[in-house]
């Protein structure tokens, strides 16, 4: 089985599982009558679940001449670190507050998508962090009195 | 209405909403500019400036950054031969070989002078048609809108995508999203998963920045490490670089173009990214000299940017009047519009009169000063192409975080950025359309409501749909754009067998 033909499989595995979980949780919905708030989430269920095996049904129908010789060239090492990297953003911006974290993710983001024919500057990388992080904190927070987390500088910051 | 246009011109001619109005556009032409940055992109990064403003100051900045970038692609499109957005795609093949040509500043002159006719006649046509529609719309019950929600749905779905069954699973996900929380007319709680910040649903903005903004930022990791640097060369404009001569010769190509440009721009869920290519394919089909596009003629460049900028206005058409985005910016401006409690639909022409010409004096400045902002700016411009991805992609992730906190004040939303944007990015690698989710998304409660009032309304009678005439009508158009995209897949299918036979 080709890429191409391996992936319209997944899509299709994918859309039928995602309908099935959808399904599964319209049935716990207490039923009131026929037209109630189960309604309209039954017929996408229905509908994600057939579109999951028509799917999969074009996948197998898919001619093997239809292989593409191209090459994935996406660098994904670099895709998976910015995924973590957002990811951790995302969870430790509450806890270690925003101008903290905003230094933190800045700095190795910077890192991570510095182009491979370029030298890693590390001070000019931390002062742009460490302006940004300023900048933005201070704009949003006396400019349009947005009160952004400040974790561990809460006894630092008003 | 020469009241309201009055009260509109009031509103904007100060001095905060002109500087918003020219700020906007700016950015917005910069974020056109830049290849991997977006109109949508600048819209989801300056949402937040927005709440502290007033509507009407929010709304303008907004529909600055939306003109400024949808025209904005056409520098890069012309000086780097990379479009700066799918606007500008269709730009690059007639604009990249005029440069190469040496006619850089001619293609640069014709696309901004043009792009600026493209924008004020499709603002001219929003003027016209918004207010007569939003009176029909005025007339429409739960039938009618259950109705256009449907025909909206499958219309973005046949025509955004090359697999309907993925472009179909991408609209009823969306739909399905938009079940999350308590459901219309009885109030029932689903989805929720126990979190009681879902109680309410999945806001639109969080969803749209994740979709687009976030998912974005990911894909370009893909291959910033190895990416090429193009550079700009710097071309010195003098006037517009065409003749008088040259602009009557072009006349039917530019009413062509607008009259394509807001006519995409008026459907639901496709805009200036698919109007620059359906307009270039016209003109060279209808050229006597069809053989001399890709060549470096203006008639390609004209095509082009008048057709993705008139998409502008017409893509406010169905926003403003029914509440439906004509695209994926408008969908950002819908949440724009929300944020300061207004609900965009034929009730906005009656309650908010004021503000509806507003918007609109506000989007004819804007075109104005995209157009002296390009033409005497456009030196600023190429030396912002220069500014590193690797340092300006993990900036707007920040601020795209800010913006989705500042919504409520809580990090549940910033959870739900990074949730949808990695849905996003799934969608881009497995080939699946985003918008149809998003508009599934926005229209699923419209379609869900109304169908349940008209329900109610007719005993549980799903046969009022059909019979009523407006929405009878919608569902038949609903029906027949599902049947001819089938039979079009179907007849392409085999004329390729034959073919290959």
């Amino acid at each position: 089985m080709d890429f191409i033909k391996k992936r319209e499989t997944a899509v299709g595995a994918l859309f039928l599982v995602v309908g099935i979980g959808y399904l599964y949780l319209t049935s716990t919905i207490v039923r009131k009558q026929f037209i109630d708030a189960a309604f309209v989430p039954y017929i996408l269920a229905c509908t994600m679940c057939l579109l999951g095996i028509l799917q999969i049904r074009e996948a197998f129908k898919l001619a093997a001449a239809k292989q593409s010789g191209k090459h994935d060239t996406a660098d994904y090492r670099t895709v998976w670190k910015t995924l973590g990297l957002v990811v951790a953003y995302a969870a430790f911006l509450e806890p270690v507050g925003f101008p903290l974290m905003t230094v933190v993710y800045l700095f190795a983001q910077f890192i991570v998508l510095t182009p491979s024919d370029k030298k890693i500057s590390y001070p000019v990388y931390a002062a742009i962090a460490v302006t940004t992080s300023v900048v933005v904190y201070l704009t949003f927070r006396h400019a349009f009195d947005m009160i952004l987390p400040v974790g561990l500088l809460s006894s630092f910051i008003e | 209405m020469l009241d309201l246009f009055l009260q509109g011109a009031e509103a904007v001619f100060t001095v905060q909403m002109l500087g918003l109005l020219f700020f906007g556009t700016v950015v917005g032409i910069i974020f056109g500019a830049i290849p991997g940055l977006t109109a949508t992109m600048a819209v989801a990064l300056f949402l937040p400036i927005t709440y502290s403003l007033s509507a009407s100051a929010g709304i303008a900045l907004l529909v600055g950054l939306y003109i400024g970038g949808v025209s904005g692609g056409l520098i890069s499109a012309i000086l780097l031969k990379i479009p700066g957005t799918p606007a500008s795609v269709a730009t690059v093949f007639d604009g990249g070989p005029m440069m190469e040509k040496g006619e850089g500043a001619k293609a640069l002159g014709v696309g901004i002078f043009y792009s600026f006719v493209g924008t004020l006649l499709s603002i001219f046509a929003l003027m016209f048609i918004a207010p007569s529609l939003a009176k029909i719309a005025l007339a429409f019950g739960p039938h009618e809108y259950f109705a256009i929600a449907i025909f909206s749905l499958t219309l973005i779905v046949t025509l955004s995508t090359g697999s309907m069954v993925k472009g179909v699973f991408s609209g009823v996900l969306g739909f399905g999203f938009s079940t999350v929380g308590i459901a219309p007319v009885d109030a029932t709680t689903r989805f929720t998963l126990g979190l009681t910040e879902l109680n309410g649903g999945f806001d639109i903005l969080p969803v749209l920045i994740g979709l687009f903004a976030i998912s974005e930022i990911i894909k370009v990791a893909e291959d910033v490490k190895t990416e090429k640097r193009a550079t700009a060369t710097v071309v010195k404009l003098k006037g517009f670089g065409f003749s008088v001569k040259e602009f009557f010769e072009q006349g039917w190509n530019m009413i062509r173009s607008t009259l394509i440009g807001t006519g995409i721009g008026i459907l639901p869920g496709i805009g200036s990214g698919t109007s620059n290519i359906v307009s270039y394919m016209v003109a060279k089909k209808q050229s006597k000299h069809p053989e001399k596009f890709g060549t470096g003629i203006i008639d390609g460049v004209i095509a082009s940017e008048t057709a993705a900028c008139s998409a502008v206005g017409g893509a406010m058409i169905p926003l403003l009047t029914l509440g439906i985005p004509g695209d994926t910016v408008t969908a950002m401006l819908l949440g724009g519009f929300m944020i300061h409690g207004i609900q965009p639909g034929p009730l906005l022409f009656v309650s908010q009169g004021p503000l509806v010409y507003t918007i609109f004096i506000a989007m004819l400045v804007s075109s104005l000063m995209m157009l002296f902002a390009e033409l005497f700016g456009v030196r600023v411009f190429v030396k912002l192409l220069a500014i590193p991805k690797h340092i300006l992609l993990p900036i707007i992730l920040v601020l795209c975080f800010v913006g989705a906190f500042g919504l409520g004040n809580r990090i549940f939303d910033v959870g739900v950025i990074v949730f949808f944007g990695l849905i996003g990015y799934g969608f881009v690698k497995f080939g699946i359309p985003q918008t149809p989710f998003i508009i599934g998304l926005i229209l699923g409660p419209m379609a869900e409501t109304n169908l349940r009032r008209g329900l109610m309304l007719s005993d549980n009678n799903f046969m009022d749909f059909l019979t009523q005439p407006i929405s009878g009508s919608f569902l038949g158009l609903a029906v027949a754009s599902v049947v001819w995209h089938v039979y079009k897949t179907h007849s392409h299918k085999a004329a390729k067998v034959i073919a290959s036979n």
